[in-house]
């Protein structure tokens, strides 16, 4: 009873197995290696970029930063600058304002002395008319007009009131 | 009653099992083929198993065909494979359920082993053939294992046998081992892989030495020289005892087990042999793997030798 070694069902056997593992290649190791490989690269590719948008907010965090440190020192700078031009605007205004106070009251000065010496010339004007009116009811044709004006005229040059003027 | 509350239900359920069990086995005994011969009388109808008769030699169902029952076995097993494989990657996708999370578990598992020793580039250049014999010898030894299985007869033959015990699986086997372990080492170092068999070098050296009168180096190596023929003799019969070791490593194991569950049942009909079914499918798993294991062991080896022998 021999251990039963036969060419032909060994040779059945060998291409039975060699059909196995072609086709076992082919609708199993294949397509599973592949699946696998497109996993992992995707779980790769995942990863990587994570990594990436990682690092980019990392960057944009520090960009943020830096341009919020720029503008707040800008932002200062222009206060500072503000502040001066408007203390040197206050300055300004002032002294303008002092300067056209004090040409008004010089004006009004003037004015209010012109204003007084017509009202003095008037009056001089008057009070000789007056006079004259006076003498005349009074003295009445004893003297000529013209006598009487110089006569006036005459007390008038004497008189120190009326002199500076 | 008032234990049952303080144990609970299930030391009840136990105890009333082996019980059941063990009365099981008692009668089987008694009245089975082994009860018999002690009474001296006729076994009981429902355990008159026959007693084995193992016949090493594939049988054949069929006697016009030239077909064993080992082969239609190894057909199912390839069926059941190339199934198992078709169905897991028929519609694959991104994120796996089901069958194709298994396969792919496994696929895993078995790239992890090889890749270990074998590397990344070679891992997966060893991958099929090794996983390949791993699972048919797997699927071998698992299908035999279903109830029932050798018991279908045709032509008063069974029409199903473990294939792995058909001497001529085992010898494909280790002879397809064989050739691809020699395959691998002759594609990674050419023509110098045949030098791990028939080195004739260091003799050359030593007769170059002694005929340029170097005499006493020149015998020195000449010595040297037949130690190194002799021991590429001696490689090269390992490779091929090789094919025999694996050849009835696996055989023996697996006419074994079957011999060893045929009396099994014959003595004992009932609840004992389930044990040695348990012990059978370990059996199997083991053997795959030894098998598969080993043929990548020698694949590593016959890619690595030289290159350890040359730097």
């Amino acid at each position: 009873m021999g251990l039963g070694l036969d060419l032909p069902t060994f040779i059945g056997q060998l291409v039975s197995f060699l059909i196995l593992l072609g086709l076992l290649v082919y609708f199993g190791y294949k397509p599973i290696r592949k699946m696998l490989d497109e996993r992992a690269n995707r779980i790769k590719e995942g990863m990587e970029q994570a990594e990436a948008a990682k690092q980019e907010y990392e960057q944009a965090k520090v960009a943020v930063q830096e341009q919020i440190g720029k503008a707040r020192e800008e932002g200062q700078g222009i206060i500072t600058q503000a502040t001066q031009i408007g203390d040197r605007l206050k300055e300004e205004a002032r002294g303008e304002a002092r300067k056209e106070a004090q040409a008004l009251v010089e004006r009004t000065r003037i004015e209010l002395e012109r204003e007084r010496d017509k009202v003095i010339d008037d009056l001089r004007h008057e009070f000789v008319d007056t006079a004259i009116l006076a003498a005349e009811k009074v003295i009445n044709e004893t003297l000529d007009k013209e006598g009487h004006r110089k006569l006036i005229e005459q007390a008038m040059e004497e008189s120190t009131t009326f002199k500076e003027n | 009653m008032a234990k049952k509350k303080v144990l609970g239900c299930s030391l009840n359920i136990i105890i009333i099992l082996s019980i059941v069990f063990l009365v099981l086995i008692v009668v089987s005994f008694i009245g089975g083929s082994v009860g018999a011969i002690i009474t001296g009388g006729e076994p009981l109808s429902i355990f008159a198993v026959q007693p084995p008769h193992p016949q090493l030699p594939a049988e054949h169902p069929f006697p016009n065909l030239p077909i064993t029952n080992t082969m239609i076995t190894a057909w199912i097993s390839i069926l059941v494979l190339f199934g198992l494989f078709f169905a897991a990657t028929r519609r694959m996708k991104l994120v796996p359920r089901g069958l194709q999370n298994f396969v792919e578990f496994f696929y895993e598992a078995a790239a992890n082993f090889i890749e270990d020793p074998a590397g990344k580039e070679y891992g997966r250049k060893f991958f099929p053939v090794c996983v390949t014999i791993f699972l048919f010898v797997l699927a071998n030894a698992w299908i035999n294992l279903i109830p029932g299985f050798e018991t279908i007869k045709m032509n008063g033959e069974p029409l199903l046998r473990n294939a792995n015990t058909d001497i001529n699986v085992p010898l494909m086997l280790a002879v397809v081992s064989f050739c691809f372990v020699e395959y691998w080492g002759f594609k990674a170092h050419k023509a110098t892989y045949l030098r791990k068999f028939f080195n004739f070098v260091p003799l050359g050296q030593g007769f170059k030495k002694l005929f340029t009168g170097k005499i006493k180096a020149g015998f020195g190596g000449i010595a040297m020289g037949i130690i190194a023929v002799f021991t590429g003799l001696l490689e090269a019969i390992s490779e091929l005892i090789r094919m025999v070791s694996f050849t009835f490593r696996l055989f023996g194991n697996m006419t074994a087990g079957m011999i060893l569950t045929l009396v099994m049942i014959f003595l004992i009909p009932w609840v004992v042999p389930a044990i040695f079914y348990g012990l059978e499918a370990f059996l199997g798993f083991v053997q795959a793997m030894i098998f598969g294991g080993l043929t990548l062991c020698f694949l590593v080896v016959a890619v690595m030798s030289t290159d350890e022998e040359t730097t």
